[in-house]
């Protein structure tokens, strides 16, 4: 079934078309691909569908409903999450509250939270073991007391990831998660993607441009280019396709 | 998905778990001692034998700045918004109280949650209208709003602009009270107050206020309600001012518009919010005594007192922006991070990264 | 009846528009909301008296040397203060002018004491006809002051090099300065006509309220509101917000009572923003301020 969808969704900003009638599917418990040169217009997309970005014309679905007038916030709720390119954390905090107002969806009652009633406090005691948790499977366990601005870039863009996974997501939407990371870093996040989708089922959704990353852990890709469509398919299928090659490298290699 | 935590990792305690959480409840503990250590010297104080009514009445006029300047810093340093605005919950509180008390003899306890309840509701209406904008016309908006109500005190008949409402003398539970008397019951209101504002902070409900001061794109991104949360923190900081307004006005047994119609209050609290460090619980505490001690020493010389003022806050900005509590804190931050960092051996984990990425 | 309640409206409105615009410049080349821009006013508004009253100097030349001294006030407000913050994060930027309020307020009651005084009146107080009304001449003159700054104010920023070099850096300061523009100086020389426009606004309003250390705080608030109505971007749409609020005040005040006066600013903002948060004129800017 599917888990998200886009259908003809169109972006313009001012005279600049970003997205051109895109059509996305996501289906459950997958690991798809989106790749496209620089400019493309994936953040765009991945805007859109975090709810962060208006469109003209088109529709996004979850599970097949309508998602088109939600806010961001409630796109959480329905079980979505997402990483920025550029890194969104909180810096002067520390990692473990970065990883935790990934969890606010579970916070329960605001009032009894804020009063910090007996219920609530057995709940934010409950979250933060969950936080350690996450922490200990991306290894950051070390850090998180540290505030994030102290941090490596690796170990913040795995401070990224776990805030995603602290909203127990059902899909988490991935932004260029390898950018400028070193070989060893990517294959532990590929291991860590893979762990998450299988063991605990969640669907992802990727963006890369790291190709081989993108082509070992994808189960589908799809390619955009100056914000349309391009192609879609297996790696392997994209790997072959003639304008895929043409978009990326220029001319075709002799 | 299914439960992160069931996955085989949390199950084994690790260093973290251990000798971390220890430590951390110890800085929790050591917090609590100072806190109550410095509420009993406040409740001691009327009791020192050279201690006389006036003392108590300025102490009180201390707490009662202290408390409204929690209010703000709610708002500006844990939230991230900007208000101009706070003396007219100030005023909202004060009048409150004060019609109250006037035509249905109410005593100070609930003329104090009254004052707080009606400048919340106000605060929850402005919130509606504000809140969607950015800093700078928020700002300006608040400021708007300090102005309006400074002009509806001046105008209105029922407020008695100028002339003012004087009020019979303050009573608890039906036991008139003295400056000592009010003195207790302040201190009482900032010692419940202080406790909730400790409680909001570490809460998750403060820490979705703390992202939207940060990230406001990754806050709504992680699933908080940006509308909804800053309404809220909007409302609670209106409430706590306004508690203080009540006190405020009750203390003297008098509101008028010569006192509450202009922004004086307003720009008074920002001042000490910001003086004192609006991002710490207790950087009020400075900040208030601060803004309620100079006219007290300059009763005579108010040009000086402004002058005074803005001195000491251009200099808090540009040596010490984060306040002076953040000054003050810092080698005590500074030590209890080292504890924990020696609790968890962070700094070879750093270096080791350090050297891989 | 109608018709000069206007005129006065549009008279009140253009003195309001100088202040407007002040702030307008300020926070688009600084980001900065100047919250002593009124008490720069203030100050211009005092020196003048006593150039006029104590050294019995001219009209114009008490113009003159009042615009002078503010503009350096301006300048020095940005040397000695602004200059040392200038990266951080806009509420500290707007809390140190809001030190300068307390301190100019200080100084202006310790040197000229509290009490209001009156500015003398340099004008022919026989109203004159125009366009059917009956209009004091001091308005004509304050207008006419106003449209004639305004025409300066766009020549400005067309024509001279200074002038297209601060339209560069309000869009873009870090371009700019990457093109040699020197971005510092152009902040110093915004701020100089903060003070500039400010000496204006004290020396033309002084005649019609009174002079002390409070007096320009209702313009203060009735400025930004105006200027909010240019999107706090937009220098027309700050002056068309200043005289819209000038008629609009007036019109309430003569209709519905001197009481309604004051609020009507406040109205009216609220009104504005709860519609169209980026203001008349104001350019969607996606920049979070």
């Amino acid at each position: 079934m599917s888990h998200l969808r886009c259908e003809n969704v169109t972006v313009c900003f001012g005279g600049v078309v970003a997205c051109d009638n895109i059509n996305l599917e996501v289906p459950e418990g997958k690991i798809i691909g989106l790749i496209g040169p620089n400019g493309a217009g994936k953040t765009t997309l991945f805007n859109v569908l975090n709810r962060f970005q208006e469109y003209e014309t088109g529709h996004t679905y979850y599970r097949e409903q309508n998602v088109d007038n939600k806010k961001p916030h409630e796109m959480i709720d329905l079980g979505m999450a997402r990483t920025f390119q550029n890194l969104n954390l909180f810096s002067e905090q520390s990692t473990l509250d970065n990883i935790l107002i990934g969890a606010h969806r579970l916070i329960g009652n605001a009032f009894a939270n804020m009063f910090s009633l007996p219920g609530a406090r057995r709940n934010e005691a409950a979250l933060v073991d969950k936080a350690v948790a996450i922490a200990d499977m991306l290894q950051l366990s070390g850090e998180l007391d540290n505030p994030v601005k102290n941090l490596s870039y690796g170990y913040r863009k795995r401070v990224e990831l776990a805030r995603a996974l602290a909203a127990e997501p059902e899909i988490i939407l991935l932004d260029e998660p390898v950018a400028g990371c070193n070989e060893e870093a990517t294959r532990e996040l590929v291991d860590i993607v893979r762990h998450v989708n299988r063991n605990l089922g969640v669907t992802f959704l990727v963006v890369e441009h790291d190709m081989s990353m993108v082509m070992k852990v994808c189960d589908y890709i799809y390619v955009i280019n100056f914000g349309a469509n391009l192609a879609d398919g297996t790696p392997a299928e994209v790997r072959a396709d003639a304008d895929v090659i043409a978009a990326y490298l220029g001319e075709a290699t002799q | 998905m299914g439960d992160v935590a069931t996955s085989a990792v949390a199950a084994r305690p690790t260093r973290y778990n251990r000798a971390v959480t220890a430590l951390k409840a110890q800085f929790e503990r050591q917090n609590w001692a100072l806190a109550v250590l410095f509420f009993v010297v406040l409740l001691i104080f009327p009791a020192l034998p050279f201690v006389e009514g006036w003392m108590a009445y300025q102490a009180s006029l201390i707490v009662i700045y202290i408390m409204a300047a929690q209010g703000v810093s709610i708002l500006t340093g844990f939230t991230g918004l900007v208000t101009v605005g706070h003396g007219g919950f100030l005023a909202i509180g004060a009048y409150t109280a004060a019609l109250l008390m006037k035509y249905t003899g109410l005593s100070v306890i609930p003329g104090m949650i009254a004052g707080g309840v009606m400048a919340a509701f106000i605060g929850c209406l402005l919130g509606l209208i504000f809140l969607r904008l950015a800093g700078a016309f928020m700002a300006i908006g608040t400021l708007g709003f300090a102005f309006f109500i400074g002009s509806i005190f001046n105008n209105v008949p029922i407020f008695e602009g100028r002339t003012g409402i004087s009020l019979p003398p303050n009573t608890v539970f039906g036991v008139e009270i003295d400056d000592f008397g009010f003195y207790y019951v302040c201190v009482l209101a900032l010692a419940l107050i202080t406790l909730f504002v400790y409680s909001l902070i570490r809460s998750g409900v403060g820490r979705a206020f703390k992202a939207l001061r940060d990230s406001e794109k990754a806050a709504e991104s992680s699933g908080v309600n940006r509308l909804l949360y800053r309404t809220l923190a909007f409302s609670i900081s209106a409430f706590i001012t306004g508690v203080a307004g009540a006190l405020n006005g009750l203390i003297v047994n008098y509101v008028s518009a010569e006192v509450y119609g202009d922004i004086w209050y307003s720009v008074d609290l920002l001042v000490a919010a910001v003086v004192g460090g609006s991002a710490l619980l207790f950087g009020p505490f400075f900040g208030g005594f601060f803004v309620a001690m100079v006219p007290f020493y300059f009763e005579e010389l108010r040009d000086f007192a402004f002058i005074l003022k803005g001195v000491v806050l251009i200099a808090v900005l540009v040596l010490a922006p984060a306040g002076v509590a953040e000054v003050i804190a810092r080698p005590f931050r500074a030590w209890r991070r080292r504890l924990l960092d020696k609790a968890r051996g962070s700094a070879q984990t750093v270096e080791a990264e350090g050297a891989r990425s | 009846m109608l018709g000069q309640q206007i005129m006065s409206g549009l008279a009140t409105g253009s003195l309001y528009a100088l202040t407007a615009v002040a702030v307008v410049v300020v926070f688009r080349n600084t980001r900065t909301i100047n919250l002593a821009q009124g008490d720069f006013a203030m100050m211009g508004a005092f020196l003048a008296l006593v150039f006029l009253k104590t050294f019995e100097l001219n009209y114009y030349l008490t113009v003159a040397l009042t615009v002078i001294c503010i503009m350096g006030l301006g300048v020095l407000t940005e040397r000695l203060i602004m200059r040392r913050i200038a990266d951080a994060d806009w509420l500290t930027l707007f809390t140190a002018t809001l030190g300068v309020y307390y301190i100019l307020h200080g100084i202006s009651g310790w040197i000229w004491g509290r009490d209001t005084k009156a500015f003398p009146i340099t004008f022919d107080p026989t109203p004159v006809e125009v366009l059917g009304t009956i209009v004091s001449q001091g308005h004509l003159i304050n207008m006419a002051w106003t449209a004639g700054i305004g025409v300066a104010l766009y020549l400005f920023f067309q024509y001279t090099k200074q002038g297209i070099a601060m339209r560069a850096v309000t869009d873009d300061p870090v371009t700019a300065e990457l093109m040699g523009i020197p971005v510092r100086f152009i902040v110093m020389l915004t701020w100089a006509m903060a003070g500039l426009l400010a000496a204006f606004a004290g020396i033309l309003i002084a005649p019609i309220i009174y002079v002390a250390p409070e007096m320009m705080d209702e313009v203060l608030i009735k400025g930004y509101v105006a200027a909010v109505f240019g999107g706090l971007y937009s220098i027309p749409g700050a002056i068309v917000g200043a005289l819209m609020i000038g008629v609009a005040e007036n019109l309430a005040g003569g209709y519905l009572g001197a009481h309604y006066k004051v609020v009507t600013a406040f109205v009216m903002i609220v009104v504005l923003l709860a519609f169209r948060p980026q203001g008349l004129f104001g350019i969607q800017r996606r920049r979070e301020i």
